[in-house]
C-alpha cells in the first residue's frame, strides 16, 4: 500500500471544481496542488516555469506550432526537451514526486492517469450545468463579458482540456467510466460535493 | 523513486565536450545513410553505365514520396512511444508498436501497388525519357515490390531509437549499408545483373535488417516487444501518429516536388545525361548536409535544455560552437568539390560527357557552401529553443520557397546553367534571411543572459 493517498479532481471549466477541491483539502488538512504543480516541476528540473505554463492544459499549442514542433526531428535522433511531450513527462515526474512525499489533492493535469498504479487514489470529476457555468464566468470576468462570449470561452477551454487529456492519456476526458465519482456541483452545491468526496475518501483510502 | 528525465549534465558539463559526445553517434548514423546513396550510385555508374545513373535519378521523387509516408509513421509512433514509455505505460506503447507495424504494412503495400500500376506515367512525369525509362522501371519495380519492407525497416528503426535503443538502430543502419555494398558488388560487378542488381541488393539488405529488428523486438523481457493482439488499428492512436508525423511527411513531400522540378528542368534545357550528373552532385550535397545535420542533432538537447534552464550564456556558446563546426564541414565540402571535382566524379563514372556536365554542376552548386553551414545551424537552433515557426521558414526557404522561383526563372536566361545557379542563389538569399532572423535573437539572449 502506498504511503500517501491522493485525490485527483478533474473538472469542466468553471464548474467550481477548484472550490470543491479546496474544501476537500481543508477538511482533510492536506495540500491542494493546482498551478503550483508547475512551479514544483520547474524547481525539480531547473527549467523555467514559463515552459510548463505554456504547455499547460488550457494552453496546449495547437495548430501549426505543435504540428511543426517535431519537423526536424524526423529521424527521431534528438530531443530538445522543450516539446509538449517532454514538458508533460517532467510535470508527471513532479506529480509522482509529490505523491511520494505527502497526502494531497491534485487538480487536473492528467494526475489520475499519471498515478494510475497507486492503490490509494480517488478519481473525481466535477461538472455543472452550462447555465450555471456561464453565469459563473460572467460573475468573475471583467466587464464586457456577455453570456454568448462566456459560452464560447467555456466550449473552447473544455475542448482544450479534453484534447490535452485525451492526447496524453489515451483515455476520454469526462467519461464517467474513467472516474470513481462524478458530481454535479449545480445540483449538490460545493459543500455537499466536498462532503461526499471526503466521506468516500475516508472509506476507501484508509485515512 | 521518481527520476528526472533530463540529464542534468546538459546544464553543467563543458559545452565542447557535450557537443562532441552527442555529435559522434549522430554523425555516424547520418554518414551511413549518405554513404548508402554514394555506394549505390557508384556501382550503378561504373557497373551499368551513365544512362542507368540517369534512370536511377528519375526515380528519386518517387523514393522521396515513399520516404515521406514512412517518416510520418516513424516519427509519429516514435514520439508517442517515447511519451508512453516516459509514463511507464507499457501497454499503450505496445499497442502503438503494433499499430505502427500495421500502418507501415498498409501504406507500404498500397503505395507500392498504386505506383506499380501507374509506373510508366509516373516516371514520365518525373523526367524519364525513352532512353532512361527502361532503367528506371527495372529498378523501381523491384524497389516497389519490397516497399512494405522498406517502410517496416525504417519505421522500426525510429521506434528502436525512441524506445531507448539508439545503438541497435545504428547497428541496423550500418548493417544495411555494409550489406548493400557487398551485395551491390556481387550482383552488379560479378553477376552482371545491371541496375536490377542494385535494387535487389537494397531490398535484400532491408529485409534482413527488418528480420534482425523483429528478432530484437520479440524478446518478451524487453519493455516493448511485438505481441499478438496489438496489430488491430485503433482510431485514436492512428490519429495521434498521423498528426505528429504530418510535418516531417510534408517536408519530405516538398523535397519530392523540388527534385521533380530539377529533373524536368535539366531534361528540358539539357539532356538525360544532365539528370545523371545531378544525381552525382546531389549525393555529395547530401553527404555534406548530413554531416552538418549530425552536429545539429547534437546541438538540440544541449541548446534546448539550457534554454529551458535559462542558462542563456550556455545556449549562445553551443550555438557558436555548432556554427563553427558546421562551417568547417561545409567549407571543406566546398573546397573538395571546387578544387578536386574530377576526383569526386570519378567515384561514379568514367564517361567523359557525364563527367563534363557533372563538373560544371558541381562547381556551381556548391559556390556559397561555406556560408550554408551557419544557415543550417541557425534553422535548427530555432527548433532547439522551441521556435519551430522560424525554423520551418529557414529550412523551407533554402530548399523550397526561394529555390523554386529561381528554378523556374533562371534557366530561361542561362539554359541548363540556370538550374545549377539556382542552388547557390537560393542558398545565398536564405543565408541572408538566417542572419536577419538570428541577430535579433542573439541580442535578446544576450540581454537575458
Amino acid at each position: 500500500m502506498d504511503k500517501h493517498y491522493c485525490i485527483c479532481i478533474g473538472r469542466k471549466f468553471c464548474s467550481g471544481g477548484r472550490n470543491v477541491a479546496a474544501l476537500v483539502a481543508e477538511r482533510l488538512g492536506i495540500k491542494m496542488y493546482d498551478r503550483d504543480l508547475l512551479k514544483k516541476a520547474a524547481q525539480n528540473t531547473g527549467f523555467s516555469e514559463k515552459f510548463f505554463d505554456e504547455a499547460d492544459e488550457e494552453k496546449t499549442r495547437k495548430g501549426l506550432r505543435s504540428l511543426f514542433m517535431n519537423h526536424l526531428n524526423s529521424n527521431g535522433l534528438s530531443n530538445n526537451y522543450l516539446s509538449n511531450e517532454s514538458i508533460f513527462n517532467m510535470q508527471s515526474d513532479a506529480i509522482r514526486h509529490i505523491h511520494e512525499q505527502e497526502d494531497c489533492v491534485f487538480i487536473g493535469r492528467c494526475s489520475d492517469y499519471v498515478l494510475r498504479d497507486s492503490d490509494r487514489l480517488l478519481n473525481v470529476f466535477i461538472a455543472a450545468t452550462t447555465d450555471d457555468r456561464v453565469a459563473r464566468v460572467c460573475r468573475h470576468a471583467d466587464e464586457g463579458m456577455t453570456p454568448s462570449k462566456a459560452l464560447s470561452l467555456i466550449e473552447d477551454i473544455d475542448r482544450k482540456r479534453a484534447s490535452y487529456y485525451n492526447y496524453f492519456t489515451g483515455r476520454t476526458w469526462g467519461d464517467p467510466a474513467g472516474y470513481d465519482l462524478c458530481l454535479n456541483s449545480t445540483v449538490l452545491g460545493y459543500e455537499k460535493c466536498a462532503d461526499i468526496i471526503v466521506e468516500l475518501a475516508k472509506e476507501r483510502l484508509g485515512i | 523513486m521518481s527520476e528526472l528525465k533530463t540529464p542534468q549534465e546538459l546544464g553543467t558539463e563543458k559545452i565542447g565536450k557535450l557537443l562532441i559526445r552527442y555529435a559522434v553517434p549522430a554523425m555516424i548514423a547520418m554518414l551511413a545513410s549518405s554513404l548508402y546513396n554514394i555506394v549505390d550510385r557508384a556501382f550503378i555508374g561504373h557497373g551499368v553505365g551513365s544512362m542507368a545513373l540517369s534512370g536511377l535519378a528519375v526515380t528519386f521523387p518517387l523514393m522521396n514520396l515513399s520516404a515521406a509516408l514512412g517518416s510520418m509513421v516513424g516519427v509519429g509512433s516514435g514520439t508517442m512511444i517515447s511519451l508512453k514509455l516516459g509514463q511507464k505505460d507499457h501497454k499503450s506503447a505496445q499497442m502503438l508498436l503494433g499499430n505502427s507495424v500495421t500502418m507501415n504494412v498498409l501504406i507500404g503495400v498500397l503505395f507500392g501497388v498504386f505506383s506499380l500500376l501507374f509506373i510508366n506515367p509516373i516516371l514520365r512525369v518525373f523526367g524519364a525519357t525513352d532512353v532512361t525509362i527502361g532503367y528506371a522501371r527495372e529498378y523501381m519495380t523491384i524497389i516497389l515490390a519490397g516497399n512494405a519492407f522498406t517502410h517496416l525497416y525504417l519505421g522500426i528503426n525510429c521506434i528502436l531509437r525512441a524506445a531507448g535503443h539508439p545503438n541497435k538502430a545504428m547497428v541496423a543502419t550500418i548493417g544495411t549499408v555494409l550489406l548493400n555494398t557487398l551485395l551491390d558488388y556481387l550482383f552488379i560487378m560479378v553477376f552482371h545483373w545491371g541496375i536490377k542488381g542494385a535494387a535487389i541488393a537494397t531490398v535484400i539488405s532491408q529485409v534482413l535488417a527488418f528480420t534482425w529488428q523483429c528478432f530484437q523486438l520479440s524478446d518478451k523481457s524487453e519493455l516493448i516487444h511485438l505481441q499478438r493482439g496489438t496489430y488491430r488499428l485503433r482510431g485514436d492512436l492512428v490519429r495521434n501518429i498521423v498528426t505528429i508525423g504530418l510535418s516531417p511527411c510534408l517536408m519530405n513531400a516538398a523535397a519530392c516536388f523540388v527534385v521533380l522540378l530539377i529533373n524536368r528542368g535539366l531534361l528540358k534545357y539539357g539532356s538525360d545525361v544532365a539528370i545523371g550528373a545531378y544525381s552525382i552532385v546531389n549525393s555529395f550535397g547530401f553527404l555534406i548536409v548530413m554531416m552538418v545535420m549530425g552536429f545539429n542533432q547534437a546541438m538540440q538537447p544541449i541548446a534546448g535544455y539550457n534554454y529551458g534552464a535559462r542558462q542563456f550564456d550556455r545556449v549562445l556558446r553551443v550555438l557558436y560552437l555548432t556554427m563553427f563546426f558546421g562551417t568547417i564541414v561545409t567549407t571543406l565540402g566546398f573546397a573538395i568539390t571546387e578544387f578536386l571535382p574530377g576526383m569526386c566524379i570519378r567515384i561514379f563514372t568514367d564517361d567523359p560527357e557525364l563527367t563534363a556536365i557533372a563538373m560544371t554542376g558541381m562547381k556551381l552548386t556548391f559556390l556559397v557552401f561555406p556560408l550554408v553551414g551557419s544557415q543550417m545551424v541557425t534553422g535548427n537552433f530555432f527548433q532547439s529553443i522551441g521556435m519551430p515557426g522560424k525554423s520551418i521558414i529557414m529550412s523551407l526557404s533554402r530548399q523550397l520557397l526561394l529555390l523554386i522561383p529561381f528554378l523556374l526563372i533562371l534557366p530561361r536566361y542561362y539554359g541548363i546553367n540556370g538550374i545549377w545557379y539556382s542552388m547557390p542563389a537560393s542558398d545565398f538569399l536564405s543565408v541572408m534571411l538566417g542572419v536577419s532572423l538570428l541577430i535579433p535573437q542573439i541580442k535578446k539572449l544576450k540581454k537575458m543572459a
